[in-house]
């Protein structure tokens, strides 16, 4: 299975933290469309955490596209996880966007150094 | 289905030294929630066990597990819910084979394999003396018991006190196990060790002077409370106000608090000339130490 990080002391719920590691794998083509998930028995033993936890977890990336629960067979990154809808996409990138603007304006970084950050950053992970 | 599993109204306890171990706590707990109870020494977390288990009779009010009053209810009837004491104190002449033959003839739902494939993972000696293994093997024969009883409820005190660093993650391997075997198994589980907790608690609950404080699902304590620093480059405006503050104090320009949501305050002063924040995120353990470290609100709020 999947390697998943559970951080006590981040102050990050674990549900958060299991979400933000799925997409990470996704984003990083890790896992890809149609790839079946864990069962959340399987997680729930795995990690040490509450099944309720995973629960969570998985609803909500179904809710938001990410996965789909297909009843009785488990769950699998959704077709669209890709592809999610593009406003979608792009008003949760502006939403991240603009922390990033404000922390670094508040670091009074220049802004062709932050242009060039998150090139490098794409360039890396995708 | 929202039936309780422990329903607990206005319970007062007081001992004989005068001590008032409970005074008027409430507690409300459905089935199938993994509830932590949390407080610093002497808050009453055991008196409240106890007094749910039957073991202690109430002064006043109803201390109630799965609608049974544990003092009067019949031998029978208590056989829906199991306890781990802080210290096994009876039978402990017996080996943990004959402590677990001894428990079986009173829960009808006993698993004797499962009891001994418990003891073989927790490493816990099948044959010898209770009284003769460390307090640690002592407190993993006494979670063999409660765990192969197969009851509805699990009351746990301080589970892993005294257990090495395996052990206590064979206990939420096991706890993890039991919950995901049975959805509707509720268990209360008192400690110190917060980051367990959040690992398997969908609540906890902060007990102090024999009162519930607060109580909040986990997940929604984590989103909510944050560290945030204001640095002024001049002084903090005289009239500033932090709202939902737990906590905060004002060193020269440095302004350093402990807030259940954050998003107004931050709101407030980002992005603001001559003024930096920052926002850093508490571990659960942080944000109860933040909780108990204040001071214990006033007796109204309960």
């Amino acid at each position: 299975m999947l390697h998943f990080q559970i951080d006590p002391h981040s102050g990050v719920p674990v549900y958060r933290q299991l979400m933000d590691q799925m997409k990470y794998y996704i984003a990083s083509s890790t896992l890809s469309s149609g790839d079946r998930l864990p069962s959340i028995r399987e997680m729930a033993k795995t990690l040490a955490v509450n099944p309720t936890t995973i629960v969570k977890a998985y609803t909500e990336l179904a809710h938001e596209g990410v996965i789909d629960m297909q009843h009785g067979k488990g769950a699998f990154v959704s077709e669209a996880s890709g592809r999610m809808s593009e406003r979608e996409k792009e008003k949760a990138i502006r939403r991240l966007a603009r922390q990033l603007v404000v922390e670094a304006r508040q670091m009074g970084a220049p802004k062709e150094r932050v242009i060039e950050i998150v090139t490098q950053e794409l360039d890396g992970t995708l | 289905m929202s039936e309780s599993a422990i329903r607990v109204t206005g319970v007062r306890k007081k001992y004989r030294d005068g001590a008032q171990a409970l005074d008027g706590l409430n507690l409300n707990v459905p089935r199938g929630v993994v509830y932590g109870l949390i407080g610093r020494n002497g808050a009453g977390k055991t008196t409240l066990l106890r007094t749910l288990m039957g073991l202690l009779r109430a002064d006043r009010g109803e201390a109630l597990i799965l609608e049974r009053d544990f003092w009067t209810a019949s031998a029978l009837e208590r056989t829906v819910a199991a306890y781990v004491p802080q210290a096994l104190k009876i039978h402990t002449w017996m080996t943990t084979g004959e402590l677990c033959e001894y428990a079986s003839h009173f829960y009808p739902e006993w698993d004797h394999r499962y009891a001994r494939e418990l003891a073989e993972r927790f490493e816990t000696p099948w044959e010898q003396p209770v009284a003769s293994l460390s307090g640690g093997e002592q407190r993993k024969a006494s979670l063999v018991a409660a765990f192969a009883a197969r009851t509805d409820v699990l009351l746990l005190d301080e589970p892993a006190a005294g257990l090495d660093p395996i052990a206590r993650r064979r206990l939420i391997d096991e706890i993890v196990e039991v919950i995901s075997d049975r959805p509707e198994c509720t268990v209360i589980v008192s400690t110190h060790i917060i980051s367990d907790l959040e690992r398997l608690a969908e609540v906890i609950g902060v007990m102090s002077d024999g009162v519930m404080t607060l109580e909040s699902r986990v997940d929604d304590l984590q989103s909510s409370i944050r560290r945030v620093q204001i640095i002024f480059d001049d002084a903090p405006p005289p009239d500033l106000t932090i709202p939902n503050a737990i906590r905060f104090e004002i060193d020269g320009p440095v302004v350093t608090a402990v807030v259940r949501d954050a998003h107004s305050l931050l709101g407030r002063w980002r992005g603001q000339d001559g003024v930096r924040v920052n926002e850093f995120p508490i571990g659960l353990e942080d944000a109860v130490i933040e909780l108990l470290g204040r001071k214990a609100p006033s007796r109204e709020s309960e």
